[in-house]
């Protein structure tokens, strides 16, 4: 009897202590310009490390940070091509045609899991330079992580029906809308990032848990290091995520902490 | 005769109105900015607040290096009455080099949050944790119970909380908190040049409106309009309390940052000290239902409380960091501010203003008109 107890004990304690360290898979990080100068990439791969990063997804404005971080954790990153030289494209880069050259040279010396996080919304993506650049991404069968709204998701497929899209911020839309993107799009993913509407103080949002449950296998988290003291918000992040998947039964938040990224990554 | 009279009426007051530059509607707005002073509300989550004897007794601490374990500084040796209730150093010197820039005590009362993070939620609780902290005053409460007892406010202490050996040493440290909070609540910013302004314009009275500087009404207009700093520097206090990412960094060193909100509100949560906590006076729990709903945001990372711009001019330097130097750089700060740091889906509010030198004089003339000095 005392040895069953200690067994289960044992047990118990090993469920927790997995519970704890659930590893994450961050979908969306920047390791920009301004944070390659203030942050050494020895110091993002420790940070990321210490988080229980197992791998995330990297794209960075210009795309020197994502190489430098590549080559210091390359177990860890899955490096994104960014059409951005600089963070202050953003809303500017689908009119710039010399993004194409930018992301060409790129393509034809590094390799890439995806392309983005691009910004654009709505008829942005009939721009030439975004049709161009879902081209480079077909030619290559990328992953597109883009950030914007239902209706470039739309245009987004419409261009490329076999596309594999990564929805940033889950589009910041409320959980019935994002469901009914993923509901007609079975090859949308969505990212959680920036976003803490999920859970609040030990409760799941009872519209986001319909959600995941619906969709057990298209959500994962990410931090989105947007400025350069964000990289000091990775580990709260990965705490935070833990904390509230928890609340969720194992295998959900299995696959939102890390399986879905990697399952996304995995397919074709 | 009447219709002269009338004549000359309406050329008069087409005459003062044409000093007034502020429309209609900048008016109505101007007016939400006051009236000054505000009145006052005792706090009931502290026992003591309004009492004439706490309040001598808050002072007499406030200035006293009784509050620090080793009678190195007092209260005022950061918080320095004759200056605005700050120090012109960018971060405040305790024990060490703190991380942030010694905030004014001017205009505390019946605030929701308190700190530049917002740790606390009520200003007996902001009294109290310096106290503690061990790079500030560097008390324990056991400490603390007897440097007051060997002290010569214990008689004081005793008159208003009762006997200091029955109390536990948390409870002294509670009391003496409110003590210090039942002073800090009388601690109200100056009328000013601008609050003349806005009640004459509130009583439609414009000649006397008129002898607020046009270079500050200008800057006024910038604020209310093009600027939109009014967004979050609102109301009586031109603040709306709460946590903003307004485009500072945040570094502290080569390897931390200072989290802001993010870090206020971790302590907050865990915090005994709060309006929904024990040592809250009020049975009622008036107020209690902030820290209760309180969310956490991701976008709470790096971003700090909104200060009040009352007696600005008299507070130098500026942000939570204490960077910038004087109004002017403040101005040029948002003037040229770099939204590329800010997330695109966080302060959309902030926007590159790229002011001219006019508008940037005119904006510091406004600030200038907030504080007591420019009468």
């Amino acid at each position: 009897m005392l040895k069953q107890i200690c067994i289960l004990s044992a047990a118990l304690f090993c469920s927790s202590a997995i519970a704890q360290e659930r590893p994450i898979f961050d979908a969306h990080i920047h390791y920009s310009h301004d944070a390659v100068k203030l942050v050494p990439p020895e110091q993002v791969a420790k940070i990321l490390r210490d988080a229980g990063v197992r791998k995330a997804l990297v794209s960075s404005s210009d795309d020197n940070g994502t190489q430098l971080l590549l080559a210091a954790a390359p177990d860890i990153v899955v490096p994104a091509l960014r059409p951005y030289r600089r963070r202050g494209e953003i809303n500017t880069w689908m009119h710039d045609e010399s993004v194409i050259d930018y992301l060409e040279e790129n393509l034809a010396k590094n390799d890439y899991e995806a392309i983005g996080e691009f910004h654009a919304y709505g008829d942005d993506i009939k721009t030439p330079v975004i049709q161009r650049m879902i081209a480079l991404a077909k030619e290559r069968n990328l992953i597109l992580h883009h950030h914007g709204d239902r209706e470039a998701v739309d245009l987004i497929f419409e261009t490329w029906p076999e596309a594999r899209v990564l929805w940033a911020h889950s589009g910041f839309d409320d959980p019935a809308r994002v469901v009914d993107a993923l509901n007609t799009y079975p090859r949308l993913w969505a990212d959680l990032a920036f976003r803490s509407d999920m859970a609040s103080r030990g409760r799941i949002d009872p519209d986001w848990k319909e959600a995941f449950e619906a969709h057990p296998d298209r959500f994962m988290v990410g931090t989105d290091t947007f400025a350069p003291e964000r990289w000091y918000y990775v580990g709260p992040h990965a705490d935070f995520s833990r904390e509230w998947l928890d609340l969720l039964p194992d295998q959900i938040a299995d696959n939102i902490a890390y399986a879905n990224a990697e399952r996304l990554l995995a397919s074709e | 005769m009447k219709l002269w009279f009338t004549a000359a009426l309406i050329a008069l007051t087409g005459a003062v109105r044409a000093e007034v530059l502020l429309s209609a509607d900048e008016i109505e707005q101007t007016l939400s900015f006051g009236p000054w002073s505000p009145s006052f509300h005792s706090d009931p989550s502290n026992r003591v607040s309004n009492n004439a004897r706490a309040i001598a007794l808050g002072e007499a601490l406030f200035n006293d290096p009784v509050l620090s374990s080793d009678g190195a500084f007092s209260c005022a040796s950061c918080h320095d009455p004759e200056q605005a209730f700050t120090t012109p150093e960018a971060r405040a010197l305790g024990r060490v080099l703190l991380d942030r820039n010694t905030p004014s005590l001017r205009n505390l009362a019946g605030l929701r949050w308190y700190g530049w993070g917002g740790k606390s939620d009520n200003l007996w609780a902001a009294s109290l944790h310096p106290i503690i902290e061990e790079q500030e005053m560097a008390h324990s409460p056991e400490s603390l119970k007897t440097a007051i007892s060997e002290s010569a406010y214990i008689d004081d202490f005793e008159a208003i909380f009762g006997v200091i050996q029955n109390q536990d040493p948390e409870l002294v440290l509670v009391n003496t908190a409110k003590a210090l909070s039942a002073y800090l609540e009388t601690l109200v910013a100056d009328r000013t040049q601008f609050d003349d302004f806005r009640d004459a314009l509130e009583r439609r009275d414009f000649p006397a409106a008129a002898y607020y500087p046009e270079a500050a009404q200008r800057g006024l207009q910038l604020f209310l309009g093009r600027g939109n700093c009014v967004f979050c520097h609102n109301g009586p206090r031109f603040s709306n309390n709460e946590f903003h990412d307004a485009g500072v960094p945040y570094f502290l060193n080569e390897t931390e940052v200072d989290e802001g909100r993010f870090g206020g509100l971790n302590f907050l949560l865990s915090s005994p000290y709060t309006l929904d906590g024990d040592w809250n006076d009020d049975p009622d729990k008036h107020g209690a239902w902030a820290v209760r709903n309180v969310r956490r945001s991701h976008a709470d990372f790096g971003t700090f409380r909104t200060p009040s711009l009352r007696g600005v001019a008299e507070t130098a330097p500026y942000m939570h960091d204490g960077s910038l130097r004087d109004l002017n750089g403040v101005i040029r700060h948002y003037s040229k501010i770099n939204t590329d740091r800010l997330h695109t889906d966080g302060e959309a509010i902030l926007l590159q203003l790229n002011l001219s030198e006019q508008e940037i004089a005119d904006l510091v003339a406004f600030l200038m008109t907030l504080s007591k000095a420019s009468y």
